[in-house]
């Protein structure tokens, strides 16, 4: 379980958050919300263990993230970042089976049948069966995205972090990549994603956490989070709120 | 697929067979085998074969096969298909370090030794400009190897301009086009723990490079400890490098085009792009040495330049035909 305890953090000797408090509980889905630039990623990163808090702590099960070996690290947190293009010609299979690079001691450079099992889980679960031959950068957007994911999965860590895991998808295939990992969420991984679709999030998560004005503005239910001004303070817009036929609110912002 | 991966090695045995069988001296392939399966006989042949061809072939495949992990590493550490090994500086340290040896008329026997510290030396720089944090920062080692590379071959043309003597001149140009002229057992003897340090520490590396393929940022999320690997990259490219560099001079395009033939034949996975590389690179380093030796016999071209004439032309066509086939 991750917990984070008074957490400040900068970025290029800039304090970006401050007084950050929460947990991430077992099979929860939390989306992270806020506008460009608040820390989102920052924060993400140092749930992951790249970068130590300014100040406060860390935590994943009682010792502080960035203390852990790297691989033990990965052993029970995966991050999947989205900034980086891959310019390599790799096989699906091949990301896939990277995910296991946590599990493998250096001397062993072939998978292991635990590797092999939680690679066709992986494969499985995300529904890639059929493109497992082909080069990864021939793939769509959406296609790629759920490799990541199954990378990361194979990865077999209890919690996932993604950042970003939506951008650029269109909105059907957002829509399943947010149901797959609402799935695993099923079967005990927590999963803390940024997101910028804030009905999108609404629509998926347990809690939204919302990041404004240098802090944590909320943490709660996505009813509350939508309802509540705190959305508007954060944006630094105003939102109308509309209530769709089966009942959910959704935002979207006010004309001006 | 999987044959594919007995090409380079078969490559390189080819590549040696024919290092052996042609030179200056004619000897029927009889006389050569004969030879070849007694080590302790005296006749011209078994000299020829022992004392000149067969540590020329093995300085050769060291030069090649050194120069290609080199390549292969540092271009999947920046992910830059254009890295050559030399872009680290280690080329131009060595240089500059000849040129003052040779300028002070310091004995043309331990040479490589000294080519050998100032490659180290000079990659030692390089790295120690392009550190970040724990890590290497890969724009800041491009730079830093591009701008103190600049400034030491500007010494080394310094020196040769202020230096007016011939031979000062013809054996610095020998070192800087690259040649294995007169490269005999106990240069090999020098180099070899060298190179062999860095290709075990290349084979620690695999698993890094595999890991590297997805980028750094995700690597590390993945559990790859980055920093470390980095310098364990740069280590074991630093070593290959100043050990090719210490026998062969300046040897160009085989750190660069032979990783890039290797992904060509077996992919792009470090566990068969590692071993494939050092064999093709071998082989191409041994057969354009065998060139070199015979075209002009009994004069020797440098091999620098039938690398540059011979290999280029394959690389070309076997890119151009790939492309081709997309």
């Amino acid at each position: 379980m991750i917990r984070a305890r008074g957490v400040a953090l900068e970025r290029g000797g800039r304090r970006v958050l401050d007084g950050i408090d929460f947990e991430l509980l077992p099979g929860e889905f939390v989306a992270l919300l806020g506008p460009n630039g608040v820390g989102k990623t920052t924060l993400l990163r140092a749930c992951a263990g790249f970068d130590i808090p300014a100040t406060g702590t860390i935590d994943f099960d009682g010792t502080p993230i960035h203390r852990l070996a790297v691989a033990q690290r990965a052993r029970h947190i995966a991050m999947l970042s989205s900034d980086e293009l891959l310019a390599d010609e790799l096989r699906v299979r091949d990301v896939v089976a990277i995910g296991r690079f946590p599990h493998r001691p250096w001397w062993r450079f072939s998978a292991s049948e635990a590797d092999e099992n939680a690679i066709s889980a992986a494969v499985a679960a995300t529904h890639i069966e059929a493109y497992l031959d082909r080069i990864f950068t021939h793939l769509s957007s959406g296609e790629q995205q759920r490799v990541w994911i199954a990378m990361a999965l194979a990865q077999g860590a209890p919690s996932l972090l993604l950042d970003e895991p939506t951008t650029h998808l269109d909105v059907r295939v957002a829509h399943n990549v947010l149901g797959l990992l609402r799935e695993r969420t099923q079967s005990g991984t927590s999963v803390l994603c940024v997101l910028h679709d804030i009905n999108e999030a609404a629509a998926v998560a347990d809690r939204i956490m919302l990041l404004g004005c240098g802090r944590m503005l909320a943490l709660a239910p996505p009813a509350e989070v939508l309802a509540s001004p705190l959305l508007d303070e954060a944006y630094g817009i105003s939102m109308h709120r509309a209530r769709t036929e089966d009942g959910r609110t959704i935002v979207v912002p006010a004309h001006t | 697929m999987f044959y594919r991966r007995l090409l380079p090695p078969l490559a390189a045995l080819l590549a040696a067979g024919v290092g052996l069988a042609v030179g200056g001296d004619a000897l029927s392939l009889s006389r050569i085998v004969q030879a070849l399966a007694n080590p302790h006989a005296h006749d011209v042949a078994h000299t020829i074969l022992w004392q000149l061809r067969m540590p020329r072939v093995l300085c050769a495949a060291l030069v090649g096969s050194a120069l290609a992990l080199a390549g292969v590493q540092l271009q999947g550490m920046l992910r830059n298909p254009l890295v050559d090994p030399y872009l680290i500086g280690t080329s131009a340290g060595a240089a500059v370090a000849i040129a003052f040896a040779l300028a002070f008329g310091i004995a043309l026997s331990v040479l490589p030794a000294i080519g050998f510290l100032g490659g180290l030396g000079a990659s030692l720089l390089v790295a120690a400009l392009a550190r970040r944090g724990g890590g290497i920062d890969p724009t800041r080692l491009i730079l830093a190897g591009v701008a103190i590379s600049a400034l030491l071959a500007a010494s080394v043309a310094l020196l040769s301009v202020l230096a007016r003597s011939i031979s000062f001149q013809l054996t610095l140009q020998a070192w800087l086009i690259g040649s294995l002229a007169g490269r005999g057992w106990s240069d090999l003897r020098f180099a070899l723990p060298y190179a062999v340090v860095g290709a075990l520490v290349a084979i620690g590396n695999i698993r890094s490079l595999d890991a590297l393929r997805i980028g750094d940022v995700r690597a590390r999320g993945i559990g790859l400890d980055i920093e470390r690997a980095q310098w364990s990259i740069l280590g074991s490219a630093t070593l290959l490098t100043a050990a090719a560099v210490s026998l062969a001079g300046m040897v160009g395009f085989v750190g660069l085009i032979v990783p890039h033939l290797a992904r060509r034949v077996v992919g792009s996975d470090a566990r068969a792009l590692l071993p494939a590389s050092a064999f093709l690179g071998a082989a191409m380093a041994i057969s354009a040495d065998a060139i070199a030796r015979s075209v002009i016999a009994p004069r020797e071209l440098p091999l620098g330049i039938v690398l540059a004439f011979a290999g280029i032309p394959i690389f070309i066509v076997i890119y151009l035909r790939r492309e081709h086939r997309r």
